[in-house]
């Protein structure tokens, strides 16, 4: 029955990780742009919930949409004065420009809501359902369904609808994009705020399981991008696979070894993957051929 | 001409900081030792990213491993500090021979996040190893013989030679024909490799020797400190802060590297004394500027100011700014 | 139509077109001929807005078009086949070619425009669910024709349409062309191979190194001296 727990907790984690991972990877796959700024997002996305949570009482599954639009404003806007005018440059710049903008973020939050540690209880906290030995949180499940949720409404953006077709076009052929008549500058900065958008509902609903303080975002920021280079970059049934392997793997490992070798595994896993499968699991690149600096 | 006007500079410029610890008070020595570990860094770093190519972002696991093989040395084993520092040294090297062959095998972004990866599983690890190094508690070493005075000055000048040596090493490698063939595998790997040039054995060797000086400053900075903890000597900032200063100095020159330790460093501790609840968002701030408006770097500013036309080794930045080459 | 005057342009550090005048008249099939980096591809991209000119004016229809952005020149008609091909390569045919007909968003008006395409060029509709990447180098240069075709230009523009082709192929390429140019469309085609443009352009201009040297009506160009010697190796 271990077991069975170890993989249930596992998929459950896998899917977080999943929809944390994924505006990243639509960033990376469209725009060729690595954003280390990605963990403190999220963590905005957490205050945001916290916030509201804390003032109104309202349940933290209900922020999502406004977690969503204020992270997507604030990637838009970023996207548009900022990185926009680099766009063009070796992604190698773009790590350390979106670095310099992550230890802003980080200086931000720091300042708007001080080094605590945070966290959210809602009144199902230690509730779940249980059959036998097995435990499965409420809190937990619930986080799951929306991360299903999201990654899927992602999918479906990209595929079906015009904005999606032309999202993918611009990162396959920026010049043909233009030339069909898609504007491309509006849809980098469209696509650096639904990444962001992303992130900040990630953020929420890691707010709803796990502790959080302006300085943890590099761990998130870094799971994604072991997700990313496990499931192939650009691809949201990539994020889905990298996730969930992730997720188990780190739940496997924290029982075989020490709980300290948690966060190493997810290293180990990357360094692996990268120098053995480069492609990733799926072994397709979806939106973008990787671009070398 | 140029070339002697640079070089009498040097030499002024050298005299100066030999003289500095007699008129100048202790908080600024340590500010500017400070600074020459930085420079040793990133001219370290200059050799793998600059000349070689390959962006090691993880390129501070060395500096963790130089300072935790020397401070595990000298505690657990009552090494002296030389014997400690040529393990630290050694254990550097090691690692790029076991971990250069797979991961040299990556490119660009991809070879970048597989070294921060490697950092931050390292810095797991050393975590972890608490009967061996303390977790995360951290190391105290013992402490240098001598006045507090004594000792600012020793440190001052170890790494003051220290950087002056990976200045002169830098030099003399780049104009020998390992310096030819490592700026040839950045520029065209498979051209390189048509022309005969080894670039597994060049890329490793490479690396290698970036390893080995960054772990020289973080043996030296484990003892001037004494004490360390993973995260600060794993700590992602250091190897980013370097690239900055290699940025703002330019990648693959030769004083770029001193320059932009100075300007950093310098900048981010005057933010550090005056605003200090900001000074991260600072640090950040000028890190974007710096990408934004200089992406060549000063040396490349100056260049068309100063003329540094002496110095054949003063190269472009690798990517042009529009990414896009000129057409046939 | 179309008309170039005074332009200078080419890339951050690199002028590759000096003082070019050029006009291109309603209808017609205009040949834009010259070797290897003289600049024809740079042209190109100037009149679509890749590439903003430093210097001289761009008029269109009697507008200047300088300053409009790229993705706003394909509503005006403007439409360009890029030098090798540039198609999406994660997406079928079909898909490329819809986004040919992105600017418009008309049900209606992409499935008319479709059929059309598939009926000029059947063998997408044949592959119409196919990767584009599993294509023929003459499948794919007609599935990228016809993707600027979905557009509805006026005024269509085609870089290097031979290049890498079979002359079979071509052949059938250059018969296509005649039919869309019939169909009011203008043509100006970029192509390497002198002889062949000239045989079926009304008009032609000759760049090297970045200016005109030459043009006029295609059947005087052939016969021209200086074109014979340098580029029909007579």
């Amino acid at each position: 029955m271990l077991g069975l727990q170890v993989i249930i907790n596992g998929i459950l984690s896998g899917g977080l990780y999943a929809v944390v991972a994924i505006g990243f990877s639509l960033i990376w796959g469209v725009m060729n742009l690595i954003n280390l700024a990605h963990g403190s997002m999220i963590i905005l996305g957490a205050y945001i919930t916290y916030l509201i949570t804390d003032k109104t009482g309202l349940d933290p599954f209900l922020t999502l949409p406004v977690s969503g639009l204020i992270l997507f404003s604030v990637g838009f806007l970023t996207q548009k004065f900022l990185i926009n005018r680099i766009i063009q440059a070796s992604v190698f710049m773009t790590l350390i420009l979106t670095f310099g903008l992550d230890l802003l973020f980080i200086n931000m939050n720091l300042s708007l809501f001080t080094a605590d540690l945070r966290s959210i209880t809602t009144s199902y906290a230690g509730l779940g359902w249980k059959f036998g030995d097995l435990a499965i949180p409420y809190t937990r499940s619930g986080v799951f369904v929306f991360a299903l949720i999201l990654t899927l409404g992602l999918f479906l953006f990209m595929e079906r609808t015009r904005l999606g077709k032309a999202i993918k076009a611009t990162s396959f052929d920026r010049e043909a994009a233009g030339l069909v008549g898609v504007n491309v500058s509006r849809v980098y900065a469209l696509t650096f705020g639904l990444g962001a958008g992303m992130a900040g509902m990630a953020g929420s609903l890691i707010s709803v399981v796990y502790s959080f303080s302006p300085v943890v975002g590099a761990t998130f920021t870094m799971k994604s991008f072991v997700v990313v280079v496990l499931g192939g970059l650009g691809s949201i049934p990539g994020a889905i696979i990298g996730g969930l392997i992730l997720g188990i793997a780190e739940n496997i490992a924290s029982v075989a070894l020490e709980a300290g070798y948690k966060d190493a595994i997810s290293f180990i896993l990357l360094v692996g993957i990268l120098v053995f499968r480069p492609r990733g699991i799926l072994g397709k690149k979806f939106y973008a051929e990787v671009k070398e600096s | 001409m140029k070339k002697t006007g640079l070089v009498s500079l040097l030499v002024v410029a050298g005299g100066f900081f030999l003289l500095c610890p007699f008129f100048l008070n202790a908080y600024v020595l340590r500010i500017l030792t400070n600074i020459f570990m930085f420079a040793v860094i990133t001219q370290a770093l200059n050799i793998i990213a600059g000349y070689t190519g390959y962006p090691a972002f993880g390129n501070v696991v060395f500096f963790g491993l130089g300072a935790y093989g020397t401070g595990i040395m000298m505690v657990k084993f009552q090494l002296p500090f030389v014997g400690s520092m040529l393990v630290g040294s050694l254990l550097c090297v090691l690692f790029t021979a076991v971990f250069g062959l797979p991961l040299l095998r990556l490119r660009g972004h991809y070879f970048a996040i597989a070294t921060l990866g490697l950092n931050e599983a390292t810095r797991a690890v050393v975590d972890n190893l608490t009967n061996l190094t303390g977790g995360g508690m951290g190391l105290s070493l013992p402490l240098p013989y001598g006045t507090v005075q004594a000792n600012t000055r020793f440190f001052y000048y170890l790494l003051l030679g220290t950087s002056v040596l990976s200045l002169l090493f830098s030099a003399v490698l780049i104009k020998s024909r390992f310096g030819f063939a490592l700026r040839t595998i950045r520029s065209n790997e498979e051209s390189a490799e048509g022309f005969g040039i080894n670039t597994v054995r060049h890329k490793i060797l490479s690396w290698m020797i970036s390893a080995l000086l960054t772990g020289m400053a973080g043996c030296i900075y484990a003892y001037w400190m004494s004490y360390i903890e993973p995260s600060a000597v794993f700590d992602m900032t250091i190897s980013i802060k370097s690239f900055v200063m290699l940025l703002l100095g330019g990648t693959g020159t030769l004083l770029g590297p001193i320059l932009g330790a100075f300007f950093v460093e310098g900048l981010s501790l005057l933010t550090w004394s005056y605003l200090l609840n900001y000074h991260i968002g600072i640090l950040g701030i000028l890190i974007m500027a710096v990408v934004i408006f200089s992406p060549r770097g000063f040396i490349a500013f100056l260049k068309d100011r100063l003329l540094f036309a002496g110095d054949p080794f003063t190269l472009k930045n690798r990517e042009p700014a529009s990414g896009r080459r000129p057409e046939r | 139509m179309l008309e170039l005057r005074h332009i200078g342009a080419g890339y951050k550090s690199l002028q590759v077109l000096w003082d070019i005048e050029l006009v291109v008249h309603q209808g017609e099939w205009l040949a834009l001929l010259g070797v290897n980096g003289a600049g024809k591809s740079t042209l190109l991209k100037t009149i679509t807005g890749l590439i903003k000119p430093f210097a001289g004016e761009l008029r269109y229809l009697e507008n200047t078009i300088n300053e409009i952005p790229v993705h706003e020149r394909v509503a005006l008609g403007i439409s360009l086949v890029p030098e090798g091909r540039r198609l999406f390569k994660g997406m079928t045919v079909e898909e490329n070619l819809l986004m040919g007909a992105f600017w418009y968003n008309d049900r209606k008006k992409e499935k008319e425009q479709m059929d059309h395409i598939m009926t000029i060029f059947p063998i997408l509709k044949e592959r119409r669910k196919q990767a584009v990447g599993t294509l023929s180098g003459g499948e794919q240069q007609m599935c990228s024709i016809g993707r600027a075709l979905m557009s509805q230009p006026k005024l269509l523009l085609i870089d290097e349409l031979s290049l890498g082709l079979a002359p079979v192929v071509v052949d059938d390429l250059m018969e296509t062309l005649i039919s869309i140019k019939k169909s009011g469309v203008t043509l100006v085609v970029v192509e390497q191979d002198v002889y062949g443009a000239l045989m079926y352009a009304d008009r032609g201009y000759v760049i090297q190194e970045g200016r005109v040297i030459q043009s006029g009506e295609a059947k005087k160009l052939l016969s021209d001296p200086i074109i014979q010697k340098g580029y029909l190796g007579a």
